[in-house]
């Protein structure tokens, strides 16, 4: 029996780093089998070819395919929209404030690679805090920090894109810079420091640009796009989970029923979709055209792609017959088929998908308001307990 | 693949001791050396045999860090074992053993089945924790204790299987209530519909796991 085609094996998000071996499944306690071979090979990673994203090409194979849409864009396309981006940068102000539907919609068609970098810096503002905080940047860089949550960043250096050249070198630039804008940002938000969670976006971010910028971009989705994610008790993450739950149950009631049976709590799934903005779920170009509307639109892109995925992976009545337990549904939903992940199927689904922020609004009302009760409601049981004994 | 029964695990400890990498070797017998961190959960899963019964382990990974714990507590809800993991060569992760553990013991049944394991015993030149300390911790606090290395395979197989007997053996004395999912055992579709409620102290049966 193959380890892989029943849920036995290892689920893992980040299964594209970990080429599978299928090995027996079975082991018995009195069994006295050797040893299962030990792959401690080390990565001679930077001899690998690497693609056009700068992933290994022998990791990454799945993940950054080459799409049908790239071969469609012609020179000329893309020659055309880098005139336009430029055009729009030395424009912003006026961009933003009388065309921004025109912003939107670029950001919706795909930012060119070569203007992805400086657009993402402009759509977040984060060239504005920079120009505002000149220096600020190499302060905080200058200044030791706390040890204690710099011995925990380092812990996590080299857990980030191992498979992308910028990443793979131990303490080489990649993990450096990313050394240097998270403890800058462990400085200046002392009431976050460090949470795990903002290594991802920020390893993206120096993927595009230069290490004060990515910090920049870094302040701004944490202070805007994403407030609360990484404060302790990662309480906004959970309303966002309940939020996604409460969308589910409008947009594809039978997946909301299956997972309410199962007792399927949200952040049991959703967690590092939002919290990494699909950064290691998605294949490559996907996260890339993502995070272009995310810049743009903010979590309502997030939000989208999770419920389109989840409908995807669960919208057919024969799939959900197939889950039978708890486990098999987060082990799809924890591993979805490439086919929903590509850049051709999911980005016009997105794009296409009507969710105001009108409504987000409205829905993350009533579920601050249902934890309220709900807490409140605990608290009283609580203290009836207490009077109790 | 029928099972006899199916025992929900979670795997909890400090960030950084080596809990993915544990499953790793456990589920897919290969280490990884560089991969990426876990934020949220992971799951997995393996089979293994105990007294000629099929016994399904499903596994769940948690995050390490601190400011995942209000996330990771709910996974605890219905396991049925623990491995509690500190890595041997950082003295602070063997530090804060206790509070992992009046969380765990706080946010699950009871009888939950809890293996202390010092990881990364192949690095005995860093080492910062002795195997001793580790074996008066487990003493202490009821646990049972092992030394591994997910790098070397070192005890990894033991470490799981040992938990696994250890419940398997709980409710063969009927500790466990095995019709409540809560207690994270299940049983599994090996037996016969006819025979799902299962005697709880059935002393007879550990015979054959095809149908008792």
């Amino acid at each position: 029996m193959s380890a892989n085609n029943d849920g036995f094996s290892r689920s893992s998000s980040c299964s594209r780093t970990r080429p599978s071996t299928p090995t027996s499944s079975t082991s018995s306690v009195d069994s006295s089998s050797t040893r299962p071979e030990v792959n401690g090979a080390v990565y001679s990673e930077l001899h690998k070819q690497c693609d056009r994203y700068g992933f290994f090409v022998e990791d990454n194979e799945s993940k950054t395919k080459k799409d049908p849409r790239d071969a469609q864009l012609s020179v000329d396309v893309i020659l055309n929209r880098e005139k336009k981006w430029l055009h729009m940068c030395n424009n912003w102000d006026k961009f933003m404030t009388k065309k921004w539907r025109k912003i939107r919609d670029r950001c919706r068609k795909g930012i060119p690679n070569s203007v992805r970098g400086r657009a993402w810096f402009y759509l977040c503002a984060g060239f504005k805090q920079k120009a505002r905080h000149p220096d600020l940047y190499q302060l905080l860089d200058s200044q030791i920090g706390d040890e204690k949550i710099n011995d925990e960043i380092r812990k996590d250096l080299n857990r980030q894109f191992p498979s992308h050249e910028m990443f793979a070198e131990n303490n080489g630039f990649g993990q450096q810079d990313l050394f240097h804008i998270l403890k800058a940002f462990s400085i200046i938000k002392p009431e976050i420091g460090y949470c795990q969670g903002q290594a991802p976006l920020a390893s993206v971010l120096l993927m595009h640009m230069p290490a004060e910028d990515a910090f920049w971009c870094l302040v701004q989705i944490c202070d805007h796009y994403i407030p609360g994610y990484f404060s302790p008790g990662l309480e906004a993450i959970q309303i966002h989970g309940a939020m996604l739950n409460g969308f589910l149950k409008r947009f594809h009631p039978p997946i909301y029923r299956l997972l309410k049976k199962q007792n399927i709590d949200p952040v049991l799934y959703m967690t590092e979709w939002f919290m990494c903005l699909f950064s290691r779920t998605l294949l490559w170009p996907s996260v890339l055209r993502v995070w272009d509307m995310f810049f743009c639109e903010g979590i309502s892109v997030i939000f989208k792609v999770a419920i389109i995925l989840i409908g995807s992976v669960l919208g057919d009545s024969e799939e959900r017959k197939k889950c039978s337990t708890m486990y098999e549904t987060l082990h799809l939903l924890r591993n979805i088929p490439v086919k929903y992940m590509s850049e051709e199927y999911l980005i016009d689904k997105v794009v296409t998908f009507e969710l105001s922020n009108r409504e987000l609004q409205k829905e993350h009302n009533l579920q601050v308001m249902k934890r309220k009760k709900e807490k409140e409601k605990r608290q009283k049981e609580e203290q009836k307990r207490a009077t109790k004994n | 693949m029928s099972y006899a029964y199916l025992f929900k695990y979670i795997i909890i400890g400090d960030t950084g001791v080596g809990k993915s990498c544990l499953l790793l070797q456990f589920t897919d017998k290969r280490f990884q050396p560089v991969h990426d961190l876990t934020i949220g959960v992971e799951f997995g899963a393996r089979m293994i045999t105990i007294d000629g019964k099929q016994i399904k382990l499903q596994i769940w990974d948690t995050a390490g860090q601190e400011a995942f714990r209000s996330i990771t507590r709910s996974y605890y809800r219905g396991a049925a074992g623990a491995l509690l993991v500190y890595d041997i060569t950082r003295r602070d992760t063997f530090n804060h053993l206790t509070t992992w553990l009046e969380d765990a013991r706080q946010h699950s049944n009871s009888n939950m089945v809890i293996m202390l394991i010092g990881n990364k015993s192949d690095l005995e030149s860093r080492r910062e924790v002795k195997k001793e300390e580790g074996e008066a911790f487990a003493r202490e606090h009821g646990l049972i204790f092992m030394e591994t290395s997910a790098k070397t395979a070192a005890n990894v197989e033991e470490a799981f299987i040992n938990t696994a007997k250890e419940i398997y053996e709980k409710i063969q004395e009927g500790v466990f209530d095995i019709n409540n999912e809560a207690n994270g055992i299940k049983i599994g579709p090996q037996h016969s519909p006819t025979n799902t409620s299962l005697p709880l102290s059935g002393s007879g049966s550990s015979q054959g796991g095809g149908c008792c």
